[in-house]
């Protein structure tokens, strides 16, 4: 039987959570200021803000202390999706404030950026969303009406300041180039892995004996340090690329794009032979067994029962070598290859956090929307059947 | 009274397919060591042994599923002479313990499987699953759509049955197919597979470890051991008289008792003595051990009565509990019969409506042929 009420401790026990988190917000810093990109960064608390702003980022806890004692799943579903849209409105505005009043002052730092007691009272909010059971449209609507927020506030100026912004805008076209730079070096990466990770997760199926070869080579591959084998793969290819002028015009050398796709189909390559052998091997015998035992020719019983039944798995397999590739493109930067990699790294190299920050902030939102894009693809791929496993009465 | 024949009788067909001096290794290990056999068309073939004595791989070499070392495998029917491999096996129905339902496929697109395999026209292939889901009699409607992980063992079991049956196969291979399911829904499965047998007159080739369904199921049994036949007759032959110590061990204590499982209910039913009233002593004459059976309106059996010693007896009938179907065996009814007392069981239809009776001397009858 389902019974909230007031005493509810698990309802208690989250509360309490996002509230102390708030509380560790308010003792750091919460946006910080700088003179220009690489000057020391001047730190301000919750207690900079004025006291109508203080208010304001206050309001969603007290909200939540109201969930945590109020009884009603449906009133306390609303309080929780209100609280979570205010906290990630507040925040926004209140860099919008600051932003606009440091445009509007030409005597005043030049940029400024959120700090770590902000990161901490987001945290706090994603924490009030995870609280929800279930994600409602009202939710969707609440975070679309504080985007759209966002953006107009932008549009007005409001955050022109901001260091990651004033970062992109120096970048400006070479920003796009990086960024289709990453995507391609992971696309073609993960082209060359699948190409030759499936036939070998098949052959693995196949042969036992070469099973045995396959998976201890992967383990010792799947131990090389990504930047070490960045580095043991210069020599052998600067080699090739000196003796074979042909290999040199396809632009194959020692350093660029080459030894970073090569590294990174090799780490590729563990997840997808892991994943797609595992699919394979873990179909039931028995249903190997009826479909031969009907009638199929063995060309069937691939392409009507292994194939459909394995495709889920091997697709998992390609999911976290998409998710994986993408963080480790980053390194291809260390051997002059191109992508994001180029903002974190030079970014490091002139102390600028907030180009470290944007270049970060570019690959997390790259790996999340193809996380979830691939995602999407496997439920579509997926028989109905397959899909919740253990659901039903069998 | 009639008493049937208690198996139709293996003269009055030919032979389905001939093995001969079969032998199969598995490395070193010999699983089948010189084994022949003859199976005989539209009859069903038990084969039955310890685990390990070869039965299943017997079977498994009649598809080609299992490699031969030596011997052959001559297919004397028409049916399926001369075909390839494939189409061999696809010409001989099968179904296995583990059942093995494609787990992606619904009910449907299981049954339908063979046909589609063989290339018929859609119109023809959905009669034909509407057909056979009526045949082991779960309901089109509810069931085409579902998919394997939304059936029980039992209703699994039914479809793979109906898989089995998809082209309509003048064979089918059986690898204890009720083997995964409870004792209560086995008996079902059985009586289910008796109805559908008798109706379809497949050559069926079963394995199985279970001596009970051996016997009810088999008009030719085969007993195996370390990958040798060791003896291969109709069950009435071989409980009557088997053939060395390790088939009497193998029967059983109950060996007598077994032979029961042989007949069907059907086969010495008799008409029942039954009416509406309560007035039993009317209608049961004196000096008689016939059973009086009131039934309600709509034919099923409420009461029984007998005369025992002068007086009357009455036993209130509770269906299913004191009664027996049409395929159940004698076993069952004796069962029942002592357990109510009475001087017979009733046997009632698919609807619960008493159709006859089997009397305790019919058995005794059976017992001394």
């Amino acid at each position: 039987m389902r019974q909230r009420d007031a005493t509810d401790p698990f309802k208690l026990k989250l509360a309490s959570i996002v509230l102390l988190l708030f509380l560790v917000s308010y003792f750091l810093p919460f946006f910080l200021l700088r003179e220009n990109r690489i000057s020391p960064e001047i730190a301000n608390g919750m207690g900079a803000l004025d006291l109508r702003c203080r208010i304001f980022l206050l309001l969603p806890f007290l909200l939540v202390a109201l969930y945590a004692s109020v009884k009603g799943d449906w009133l306390s579903d609303m309080l929780l999706s209100l609280a979570g849209t205010l906290g990630l409105f507040f925040p926004m505005m209140v860099l919008a404030i600051v932003g606009g009043r440091l445009s509007g002052d030409a005597s005043s730092p030049s940029r400024y950026g959120p700090a770590s007691g902000m990161y901490v009272y987001l945290t706090a909010v994603l924490v009030i969303f995870m609280m929800k059971p279930k994600v409602k449209a009202y939710d969707l609507i609440g975070i679309a009406l504080v985007i759209g927020s966002v953006l107009v506030a932008g549009y007005r100026g409001s955050y022109d300041r901001l260091g990651l912004l004033l970062e992109a805008r120096n970048f400006g076209t070479r920003l796009n180039q990086e960024l289709v730079a990453h995507i391609r070096l992971t696309l073609i990466s993960l082209a060359i892995s699948i190409a030759i990770g499936l036939p070998l997760a098949l052959v693995s199926y196949q042969s036992r004996r070469a099973e045995k070869i396959i998976f201890p080579f992967l383990n010792i591959l799947q131990t090389i340090p990504g930047i070490a084998l960045l580095g043991l793969l210069i020599t052998p290819l600067s080699t090739l690329s000196r003796t074979f002028p042909l290999l040199r015009e396809l632009g194959i050398k020692g350093i660029g794009n080459t030894p970073a796709i090569i590294a990174l189909t090799t780490y590729a390559l563990y997840p997808i032979i892991r994943y797609s052998f595992t699919a394979f091997s873990s179909i039931d015998q028995s249903v190997i067994q009826a479909a031969r035992g009907m009638g199929m020719s063995p060309s069937q019983v691939w392409k009507l029962v292994r194939f459909p039944l394995a495709t889920p798995g091997v697709l998992q397999g390609m999911r976290v070598a998409l998710v994986q590739t993408i963080g480790n493109a980053t390194l291809a930067k260390l051997i002059g290859g191109d992508g994001l990699g180029v903002l974190v790294f030079e970014g490091l190299g002139q102390a600028s956090v907030d180009m470290v920050l944007l270049g970060m902030g570019l690959i997390i939102g790259l790996t999340v929307i193809s996380d979830r894009l691939f995602q999407i693809l496997i439920t579509l791929t997926t028989p109905r059947s397959l899909r919740a496993k253990g659901v039903g009465n069998g | 009274m009639q008493v049937n024949q208690a198996h139709p009788i293996l003269t009055d067909t030919h032979t389905f397919l001939k093995v001969e001096h079969l032998v199969v290794q598995y490395g070193t290990i010999v699983a089948l060591d010189d084994v022949s056999l003859e199976i005989p068309a539209n009859r069903v073939t038990v084969l039955i042994g310890p685990s390990g004595c070869g039965k299943s791989t017997t079977l498994r070499c009649l598809n080609g599923l299992v490699g031969i070392e030596r011997g052959t495998i001559t297919y004397l029917d028409a049916s399926v002479q001369g075909l390839s491999q494939t189409d061999l096996r696809r010409s001989m129905g099968y179904a296995i313990q583990s059942v093995g339902l494609m787990p992606h496929l619904t009910v449907e697109e299981n049954v339908d499987l063979v046909p589609r395999l063989l290339g018929w026209d859609r119109s023809k292939r959905k009669e034909r699953v509407d057909k056979l889901l009526a045949l082991v009699r779960l309901d089109p409607e509810i069931y085409r759509k579902k998919y394997p992980n939304e059936l029980s063992g039992g209703e699994a079991q039914r479809i793979g049955f109906a898989r089995a049956l998809g082209s309509d196969p003048p064979v089918l291979l059986m690898d204890e197919p009720f083997g995964a399911v409870d004792p209560l829904n086995r008996i079902l499965l059985q009586d289910e597979f008796i109805r559908i047998q008798r109706q379809l007159k497949k050559s069926v080739v079963f394995v199985t470890h279970d001596l009970e369904e051996a016997v009810r199921l088999a008009d030719y049994l085969v007993i195996m051991k370390d990958g040798k036949i060791v003896q291969a007759d109709t069950p009435e032959q071989i409980l009557s008289s088997p053939k060395g110590e390790f088939v009497e061990r193998f029967l059983g204590p109950e060996r007598s008792l077994q032979r029961l499982t042989l007949v069907t209910a059907d086969r010495c039913m008799e008409k029942a003595l039954s009416g509406l009233d309560s007035d039993a002593s009317a209608h049961l004459p004196d000096c008689s051990n016939l059973t009086y059976w009131q039934v309600d309106e709509d034919g099923a059996p409420v009461c029984g009565y007998t005369r025992s010693e002068g007086s009357i007896i009455q036993k209130p009938i509770t269906s299913a509990i004191h009664t027996v179907q049409i395929y159940s065996s004698l076993k069952d009814c004796m069962a029942k019969i002592l357990n109510s007392g009475l001087s017979a069981a009733a046997v009632v239809d698919e609807r619960g409506r008493l159709c006859g009776e089997v009397r305790f001397e019919a058995i005794q009858q059976i017992s001394i042929l």
